[in-house]
């Protein structure tokens, strides 16, 4: 009998399916990987169970027996726990004073610190998840949050852990001992569920793969009997393209954008700590590392979004870091990131005018004092076709478009203009396989056409396949740019990634 | 679908607030028809009834241009009633101040010092906001307690009235009277200066680059940073358009109908004109429907407490049932269909 099996689940969102006919069976002590793209149906089905969606048709089957959890609260308490994709932690709160949260901890009303902290301590050595119980959960690395996640569940009596997109924020070292995690957690006879797209990590960790497509289960098969290509094949539907890099062009002498000693700092904290990087015309150089280790900052300063405290920036021989944004995007830097709903688009204008915003100082966008918006259209309108967006036109509200359309809008707006220097940071985030490869295609399109291109990214993969250079951002500073030649393997990547002293650990 | 959800919506909506109001009339021991009749002869029954509405709608609505400005922009502009004191304060002065010249020359420089005034104001707490980060809900209602009484000193004092004893202006020279519209009636020219500066503000927000800019800002200020766009900028442009047309507001007050600055000039118009700005979604059409509806609730109740002795103040309690219910509804709406959907599986 298996632990948890859902039959035949339906689930459609204003006619639209989202989940069709899927089934699921998990036995305890297995690593089950749900396997699709973005918008495939994985975090719905989950939520499904988890009871933060009801289904419309379709039964779950827990320990044997029916059951429907209207609720988060009732699916832990029958031993269901899952961590989502954002951590739901307080961080002014202690390790175990956020494990223990919504429950009574011993002593209750007045907690028994030292017993509770015990109590956390040898849960957290049970599964090789050594934290310091009494630490703030606001001092601890990304993969330290994320194992108060798990202990959260363990600590819940949890025998079945659903986990959403767990590797996305970690660096490769960390993953290694997350996995190592997910072994243990197996050898004492806990199920896994591990939501992700990742391929790769689907093959070096679970049991069993079900694939979901289009909302419907494409396969359930054993990992033992399948190879990466026929995971793609059966994920997409097709088999990936591989992206190359055409010959590197040959490195003219002139520089297009030299930063110098840049440093940032915000409320008394150094965020960038004397940044140098050069980027030649026709290259794309990669910035490797973990998330929040000035990446963004970096970025900020290029644009001008941000002060640099101290250091240079250089355009094409031209100092430009004391600019406002509209000077320097006049002068050819465009910006592409991860946070279309925030830095890229505007959600609650149509298309025109979220396209139209990069022209707002554009004279041949006017017809007299007023906007030309039959010109908008019709600029927008080639946009679209251009970048085969799919949308309703180019008078539908931007918010109603999937991610991968969103960022295709963006794209078509920043490449308008053939900018000199385009700053993309982790420019494919939470796009599925079909977007990520197009962005890919045109960053390398751009590389192509000679505009030097700063690929801010966290997916080594990623990295590997498009950059001419790859430099590692850590604490603040980047490490000299490597040859991204075949040479580089992530192994060495991970380790620079780690910096000096690496992320600081508490135990 | 959606349509008929609206229509039915709106039905329902002015059903309740009808039931409400003839419950309000039976409570206090009126008869509701009675009540009924006197309400709708003030508003609309004659055509001085209906004037009267358009001159209550004029800084209604032109105040509630100035809101819409700043609600567009993410500017929470609540001080409009200071606003239009100041504008109404700066019309006075300058046109005591140059009392011989002619209305071509006196009511553009004097209309146009009453908008500057009002938009300088907001400008204040504009800047504060842009620059600090600190909260205009707050700084533009403090800014509207200052100008009310700073406005009770002027009277008291420098622009007081040396020949009455009580805390007014002298009467503004004949050149600042904007014109009737109408014999036997205060419909003055300051009510089509409204509704063009509604069209204005439409085009403003719509057509050109600055109300696009503006726009865009109040959506999402970080996309617009990153395009270049100066959220700095544009907060404060907001807040001083917002505050001019709150100034023209009380400037048109000034040469329009009392002619010299009083106390009282405005009883509460700029909070009002929030109301208006809610429940025209911020749209300058939207508004005008508004202002002259929430104007014929005000001067129909006023004729129903003379006629049937009725206290107008029901006018109040519909007005606040009703935007209530208005902000409600697009929740409202979803929750029935969605709700009959699950009960009935």
């Amino acid at each position: 009998m298996p632990l948890l099996s859902m039959r035949n689940i339906n689930k459609s969102f204003s006619d639209v399916p989202a989940n069709a006919d899927v089934s699921l069976d998990v036995e305890a002590g297995e690593i089950r990987a749900l396997l699709g793209e973005n918008g495939a149906g994985k975090t719905t089905l989950m939520n499904i169970l988890y009871g933060i969606y009801s289904c419309d048709s379709g039964s779950i089957l827990w320990k044997g027996e029916r059951a429907r959890f209207d609720s988060p609260k009732k699916a832990i308490a029958a031993g269901i726990g899952m961590v989502h994709q954002h951590f739901m932690l307080v961080p002014t709160l202690s390790v175990s004073a956020n494990v223990v949260l919504g429950l009574k901890p011993p002593g209750y009303p007045f907690t028994d610190r030292r017993k509770l902290d015990a109590a956390v301590l040898e849960l957290s050595r049970r599964y090789g998840l050594e934290i310091d119980p009494a630490a703030l959960v606001s001092d601890l690395s990304v993969g330290q949050r994320q194992r108060v996640e798990i202990l959260k569940l363990l600590y819940r009596n949890a025998s079945l852990l659903i986990l959403d997109e767990p590797t996305a924020v970690l660096t490769p070292s960390e993953i290694d001992s997350f996995f190592e995690v997910l072994t243990r957690l197996k050898r004492e006879g806990h199920a896994v569920i591990l939501i992700t797209h990742r391929i790769s990590e689907v093959l070096s960790i679970s049991d069993r793969i079900t694939v979901l497509r289009g909302g419907a289960v494409a396969a359930s098969v054993n990992t033992a009997d399948i190879d990466a290509e026929s995971l793609s094949r059966l994920m997409i539907g097709r088999t990936l393209k591989t992206l190359r890099r055409s010959v590197p062009p040959a490195r003219s002498a002139s520089v297009t954008l030299e930063v110098r000693g840049l440093h940032s700092s915000e409320h008394g904290v150094e965020r960038l700590r004397g940044v140098d990087l050069s980027i030649f015309p026709g290259e794309i150089v990669g910035v490797a590392g973990v998330d929040g280790n000035g990446q963004k900052e970096l970025a900020e300063c290029l644009l001008g979004l941000r002060r640099a405290s101290t250091g240079t920036i250089t355009l094409n021989g031209e100092r430009i870091e004391s600019l406002r944004t509209a000077e320097r995007r006049r002068r050819g830097i465009a910006y592409v990131s991860d946070d279309r709903h925030g830095d890229g688009l505007v959600l609650d204008m149509d298309l025109t005018e979220n396209y139209f915003l990069a022209f707002h100082d554009d004279s041949r966008f006017l017809k007299g004092p007023f906007i030309s918006r039959a010109r908008c259209i019709r600029e927008t309108d080639a946009a679209i076709k251009r970048f085969s967006i799919k949308t309703g036109g180019p008078r539908a509200i931007a918010r109603l478009l999937s991610g991968g359309n969103q960022q295709k809008l963006v794209l078509a707006r920043e490449f308008a203009d053939e900018p000199v220097v385009l700053v993309a940071f982790q420019p494919t985030r939470g796009l599925d396989v079909g977007a990520t490869e197009f962005v890919g295609e045109r960053l390398l399109e751009r590389r192509d056409s000679g505009c030097a291109v700063l690929l801010i990214s966290t997916d080594l993969d990623e990295l590997f396949s498009l950059s001419d250079r790859i430099t590692v951002m850590s604490r603040g500073r980047l490490t000299s740019p490597i040859e991204n030649d075949g040479s580089v393997d992530a192994t060495r990547l991970g380790l620079l990634m780690a910096g000096d002293g690496g992320v600081p650990c508490a135990s | 679908m959606r349509f008929v959800r609206d229509v039915v919506s709106y039905c329902l909506i002015a059903l309740i607030v009808v039931l409400v109001a003839a419950l309000c009339v039976r409570a206090v021991g009126s008869d509701v028809s009675k009540a009924a009749l006197g309400f709708f002869r003030g508003a609309f029954g004659s055509a001085y009834g209906i004037s009267e509405v358009l001159v209550r709608a004029t800084p209604l609505m032109l105040s509630a241009l100035g809101v819409s400005i700043g609600f567009q922009t993410g500017f929470f502009n609540i001080g409009a009633e200071g606003q239009i004191y100041v504008g109404a304060a700066a019309t006075t002065a300058v046109a005591l101040a140059f009392p011989s010249l002619s209305p071509a020359a006196m009511i553009p420089l004097a209309l146009g010092a009453g908008f500057v005034a009002g938009g300088v104001w907001a400008l204040i707490p504009g800047f504060l906001k842009a620059r600090f980060g600190l909260s205009e809900i707050i700084n533009t209602i403090m800014f509207s307690y200052i100008a009310v009484n700073v406005v009770g000193i002027l009277v008291r004092t420098v622009l007081k009235d040396p020949s009455y004893p009580l805390p007014m202006s002298s009467e503004t020279p004949q050149s600042l009277s904007l014109p009737l519209l109408m014999e036997t009636s205060r419909l003055h020219a300051g009510f089509p200066i409204a509704l063009l500066s509604a069209f204005f503000v439409h085009a403003l927000m719509r057509w050109t680059v600055p109300g696009f800019r503006m726009r865009s800002v109040g959506l999402n200020p970080r996309a617009s940073r990153c395009v270049g766009i100066s959220v700095y900028g544009n907060l404060l442009l907001a807040a001083f358009l917002g505050g001019g047309f709150a100034g023209l507001a009380g400037a048109c007050e000034i040469a329009g109908v009392h002619h010299k600055l009083l106390e009282g000039i405005s009883p509460g118009f700029g909070y009002t004109a929030i109301i208006v700005a809610l429940l025209g979604r911020s749209r300058p059409a939207g508004i005008v429907v508004a202002s002259l509806g929430i104007a014929a609730l005000q001067i129909g109740s006023m004729s129903m407490q003379r006629s049937a002795g009725v206290p107008s103040s029901i006018a109040w309690i519909v007005m606040g049932l009703l935007v209530l219910l208005i902000l409600a509804r697009p929740r409202l709406v979803e929750l029935i269909p969605a709700g009959t959907k699950e009960a009935f599986r």
